[in-house]
């Protein structure tokens, strides 16, 4: 991915190069013109003043042709001709010559006038030469300029992108970083830099409204689940009470009983379901905050021993290898967690299999029998059943799950040589 | 025996005040805090079973003005909150039980017989039915006076029926009783049929009389 300013930079930098390019012929056919018109009025100026100079001597003829041929010897610039025809208009040309004093090949441009003079009443040609730089070095020297300069251009182009990316994103770069460490159950309020670009003046603005609004959602949502779950205990009690009364009716018969005895299991579900949600909501509401150190192995063995009517029941036998684990943790929830692991093997494990428990210094264990692997990525959501005609609440998992986010420990699973291994990292 | 019942949801005491009421109790009403705080004050109650969340105040509080009056009355609170704090502090102030709603009446019972023969200090905190003599501080029973060793389970499962005496008692309610809110997870309540037969054995061995009758075939009853 590039970044944004990178984007800008690129187009910037070709434009720059095309007009640099452009302006090279255009300097190049400038200074030709300025060079040659300068020359022109130079060599008109020369002329002029030969023409003068000539006739104020007041010399004879053959003086004249004396002094003309010692001029045409010494004067390198300039070359005066007896003219045999009139020239009504000057004539200005450029020509190329070899440097006579050079050996390799140099040739020099020059700028040339030709002129008709009259001196002592007789028509002569005049030709006055200056030596103009060659086009080439001409073209050669802008180029080689606006070489360096597009160079200085880019360099500086890339230097301020870098800057300005640096400078003119900080405060975006502060949001992102605002964002990325924001979660939802911290309840902590992102405040965000004060900035005077519009852009991110607005982009605050919005996000603050969604992130505030986001909160209040979730708290509702939290307050309703707590209130609900709450609320729902005293009539579930009432009718668990009135049945334990209807059950001491002397005239019951056994196929009332048996219903009453189906009710009163339903009941227990709907109660456990509702304490469990309960339980999500205050660990999610961080109400489990006072934490101490203990060992491990005690929690998983108390455990154990609890759950052992449960083992019985299905002739699940045990297999366990436990290390002291020194853990920082609450420990009411700890004890949850460990239920919930263990009650989750029992109840999937089939009867008359075993379930093997390894505790070592920072990962625990739990492995029972399945045939087919689970899918991990729903695994631990709420109310996501795996087995169809499972008991549970649904919530298990979901608690064991959120007890590790609570205590910073992971939870993961796998499945190997047929077993389910849910392995916790502390 | 009196006992007060402190509970805003009138069903919910009716239906407590109909089961113990079987059991010989006398059963007092008082659904608000002010209502509550009245009785308390003026008489006395072998047991009071307090909801915590009361119209008009906390049941802590009347809690504190039993303990402050150096009363002697036996609480057990029912909350529908299982929260841990309010249990311990619960306890701390002087309560003697603390009992999570949803409960079984059977469990209510079961407690309140226990806390009521706790406090009656001139029992030396003994239950004594016909032969079968429980002293309920060092959880030892004897029969004839010759002692049997019952397992925890077993221990509570006799207390829990003695203390619901001929009642009906489900096997789910007492698969509860041992497992807590776990029972509706488990496959089967054979276990409960284990524990029972068990306990039943140990006290006939002991030349007990066989009290504990089944009936309605899942059900139990503990007959005098």
């Amino acid at each position: 991915m590039k970044k944004l300013l990178d984007h800008t930079l690129k187009p910037f930098i070709v434009y720059a190069l095309l007009v640099l390019l452009s302006s090279i012929p255009v300097y190049f056919f400038l200074v030709d013109w300025i060079w040659s018109k300068e020359l022109d009025e130079n060599n008109q100026l020369i002329a002029q003043r030969i023409e003068n100079e000539f006739n104020e001597q007041n010399i004879n003829d053959e003086q004249l042709a004396e002094s003309i041929r010692f001029w045409n010897n010494i004067q390198p610039v300039s070359k005066i001709e007896a003219a045999n025809r009139t020239l009504t208009k000057d004539s200005t040309y450029t020509i190329r010559r070899q440097n006579p004093y050079s050996e390799h090949i140099a040739v020099d441009r020059f700028r040339v006038l030709e002129r008709i003079i009259i001196i002592n009443n007789r028509y002569f040609i005049l030709t006055v030469e200056t030596n103009v730089e060659e086009s080439e070095e001409t073209i050669a020297y802008i180029a080689a300029i606006t070489f360096i300069f597009g160079i200085i251009l880019i360099t500086g182009f890339i230097i301020l992108n870098r800057r300005l990316s640096q400078k003119l994103w900080k405060p975006f770069n502060h949001t992102l970083q605002k964002l990325k460490s924001f979660r939802l159950n911290n309840e902590s309020v992102v405040s965000f830099q004060d900035t005077h670009i519009a852009e991110f003046k607005e982009l605050h603005i919005a996000l603050d409204k969604l992130i505030s609004h986001s909160i209040t959602t979730y708290q509702s949502q939290k307050e309703f689940t707590e209130n609900a779950s709450h609320e729902l205990q005293t009539p579930i009690a009432i009718i668990k009470n009135k049945l334990d009364i209807l059950l001491q009716d002397k005239s019951l018969t056994d196929n009332q009983y048996n219903i009453i005895e189906e009710i009163n299991l339903t009941l227990l579900r709907m109660s456990r379901i509702n304490k469990n949600l309960l339980l999500l909501a205050k660990i999610e509401n961080k109400q489990f905050e006072d934490v101490q150190q203990f060992n491990l192995a005690n929690t998983v063995d108390n455990a154990m021993n609890e759950l052992d009517d449960f083992f019985e029941n299905k002739q699940i036998s045990l297999q366990k290898n436990l290390q002291p684990a020194i853990v920082t943790s609450n420990q009411a929830l700890t004890e949850i967690l460990m239920n919930n692991l263990l009650l989750n093997a029992i109840r999937h494990s089939p009867t008359g299999s075993s379930i093997n428990i390894r505790l070592t210094g920072h990962q625990l264990t739990v492995a029972n029998a399945g045939t087919l692997a689970l899918d991990k990525n729903t695994l631990f959501d709420r109310f996501k059943k795996t087995a169809p005609d499972t008991k549970g609440s649904g919530l298990g998992l979901a608690i064991v799950k959120e007890i590790c986010n609570n205590n910073g420990w992971t939870i993961d699973y796998r499945f190997e040589h047929r077993q389910h291994h849910f392995t916790l990292h502390f | 025996m009196k006992v007060l019942i402190i509970e805003d949801e009138q069903e919910l005491a009716n239906s407590i005040a109909q089961y113990l009421s079987e059991e010989s109790y006398r059963c007092e009403f008082a659904t608000t805090y002010q209502e509550a705080l009245e009785k308390v004050e003026i008489f006395n109650y072998d047991c009071i079973v307090l909801d915590i969340m009361l119209p008009g105040g906390s049941g802590m509080k009347i809690l504190e003005v039993l303990k402050h009056m150096n009363k002697q009355d036996g609480v057990i609170i029912i909350s529908a909150k299982n929260s841990l704090d309010d249990k311990i502090n619960g306890l701390k102030i002087g309560a003697d039980d603390y009992l999570t709603k949803p409960f079984h009446l059977a469990e209510l019972s079961a407690r309140v017989f226990s806390i009521i023969r706790r406090k009656q200090f001139d029992n030396t905190n003994t239950v004594r039915h016909h032969e079968i003599t429980i002293d309920l501080l060092s959880k030892t029973v004897t029969v004839n006076d010759q002692e049997i060793i019952l397992t925890k389970k077993e221990y509570d499962l006799l207390i829990y029926f003695i203390g619901n005496k001929n009642r009906v008692i489900s096997k789910s309610t007492l698969a509860e009783h041992i497992s807590g809110d776990f029972a509706d997870m488990l496959d089967n309540h054979d276990f409960v049929y284990t524990h029972i037969k068990n306990l039943k054995k140990k006290l006939t061995d002991a030349g007990s009389h066989n009290y504990l009758k089944t009936i309605y075939g899942t059900g139990y009853r503990w007959e005098e």
